[in-house]
């Protein structure tokens, strides 16, 4: 049996894969953890597991963490270029900065077999560097979604080396190449298909969305049965908390009164009073809940769309800043969703979206098609094995040394 | 409708009405009452433009003025900062530019 070090980064999104496939590799018998930038509370740890939190390395940092978290909630108002700029310049390569101390210390003590970084968590797979331990990547994102700079936009590709090799440099890595992401086998929560990929680099695998992570939400089942129109899930994800009460006032202006029930996942209280055929809690168990719906309207978080299209709900996507737009493209270039851009939505239009997908069933065959794609990409028995089959490999390696 | 690339030249006001016309195509006359299209709008910024928006953008700049202007290979070239501060006046001058050096 093998330890099993997750390192992942302050947003829920991204950690969310990590906790169903770590709960998988407990059920083996493995032994499991994660550290991060900020603590994670405990209803959200699989039993067995355990959320490290270097909280004394951490405190001469704790004003900038603060800061660069706040920050975060300037994103939906920046272009494109700004947001790169934000992810990349501002928020991931200080991150890997301040989580280098805390991390390579836990890593001394405990000893992890594999270290799995996020990808967008650069400080796990240099830690793995800098002390030669092996490292997978989890990528919960279709990948590429910058696109190939490098032709494309030359000197944004330099950009993106230089503040990826400064930080290496910093760190006493002074080889050319890149190490902020395992070479060796980095897991990719989607479908070959959906992401639109023709080729891929022997070392990405598509394992397609997992499942299985804790999410003890309470639900009012009954008040769902008894709604009797078509059911639309909403949700905003865990982030984009200034614009929340707009995004959902669009929807009260769009949808009240009309022959659908919304499902709703944001806090009740944006709002005195909400229309009857709103039924809102701040948490949902959105995997049970999925199959009893008949549609999606999201921003495009990806733990929403793999949940939509892993039961073939066809959605509305409304991309509001980071990589949305890219998610957006796939599910319009896949037929199984509309894009309105966030910025560009008008109520009626949003309306007759919402009514163009619950009754013309080219977007549900579409979505079905995904869900087949998803299927056949194995979900946590096929990453469960890669794992294995790679802290196996690894071993070998170094016995053999 | 811009199906047959012009050969007149343009002025600088001519360009800009042509890019606001491009702006309204692209975006929508709704929310184009709302903004106050200047020379110094800002792109990515007072524009809101995204990435889709840009490309279809560029496409109609493109079947105006045919080869003579290549946007995409201009904007392509540009480092996160110039992308940030691009504004209407620097797309003017650009085309002026382009036009002249015929």
């Amino acid at each position: 049996m093998s330890r099993f070090l997750f390192v992942v980064p302050p947003f829920f999104g991204h950690i969310s894969p990590t906790l169903s496939i770590g709960s998988s590799l407990i059920a083996r018998g493995h032994q499991v953890k994660w550290i991060g930038i900020t603590p994670l509370a405990a209803k959200h740890i699989p039993e067995g597991g355990e959320f490290i939190y270097p909280e004394a390395e951490l405190a001469e940092h704790q004003e900038e963490i603060d800061r660069i978290l706040k920050r975060q909630d300037d994103g939906p108002a920046c272009s494109g270029p700004e947001v790169m700029k934000l992810a990349l310049e501002e928020t991931y390569v200080p991150f890997a900065k301040i989580m280098m101390k805390g991390l390579g210390n836990y890593v001394d003590e405990w000893k992890p077999a594999v270290i799995i970084n996020d990808c967008i968590t650069f400080a796990g797979a240099l830690c793995a560097h800098i002390k030669g331990i092996p490292s997978v990547t989890t990528t919960p994102v279709p990948p590429d979604v910058i696109g190939d700079t490098q032709t494309s936009a030359p000197k944004i590709f330099e950009w993106q080396q230089q503040l990826i090799k400064g930080l290496q440099q910093e760190l006493g890595i002074y080889e050319d190449d890149i190490f902020i992401h395992s070479h060796k086998l980095n897991l990719v929560f989607t479908s070959q298909v959906f992401a639109g990929f023709t080729e891929v680099p022997p070392h990405m695998k598509f394992v397609g969305p997992v499942k299985g992570r804790p999410n003890h939400a309470a639900f009012d089942w009954e008040r769902l049965a008894a709604a009797k129109t078509p059911k639309v899930f909403v949700s905003l994800g865990t982030l984009l908390v200034d614009i929340r009460a707009a995004f959902f006032q669009k929807l009260i202006d769009a949808f009240a009164d009309q022959p659908v029930t919304i499902i709703a996942a944001t806090n009740p209280d944006i709002f005195d009073v909400w229309p009857d055929n709103f039924i809102v809690n701040s948490f949902v168990p959105q995997t049970e809940l999925m199959p009893h719906m008949d549609a999606v309207i999201c921003h495009g978080g990806f733990n929403t769309v793999n949940d939509t299209f892993t039961n073939g709900l066809p959605m509305l996507i409304t991309p509001i800043a980071y990589d949305h737009f890219h998610t957006a493209k796939l599910i319009v270039n896949a037929g199984c969703g509309i894009s309105i851009r966030y910025k560009r939505l008008k109520i009626a239009e949003l309306k007759s979206a919402v009514f163009e997908l619950l009754e013309n069933p080219q977007y549900r065959n579409a979505a079905l098609k995904i869900k087949e794609t998803f299927i056949a990409s194995g979900g946590n028995d096929k990453a469960v094995q890669l794992l294995e089959d790679f802290a196996e490999a690894e071993q070998l390696v170094e016995k053999n040394n | 409708m811009d199906a047959i690339a012009t050969n007149k030249q343009l002025n600088n006001d001519e360009i800009f009405d042509l890019m606001k016309q491009f702006i309204t195509e692209v975006i929508g006359e709704e929310f184009v009452e709302e903004m106050d299209i200047t020379p110094q709008s800002s792109f990515t910024k007072d524009l809101e433009m995204d990435s889709i928006e840009i490309v279809s953008f560029s496409e109609k700049i493109k079947t105006h003025f045919g080869e003579q202007i290549d946007f995409t290979g201009w904007l392509s070239a540009m480092d996160l900062d110039q992308l940030i501060n691009l504004n209407l006046e620097m797309i003017i001058n650009y085309i002026h530019e382009c036009q002249l050096s015929r």
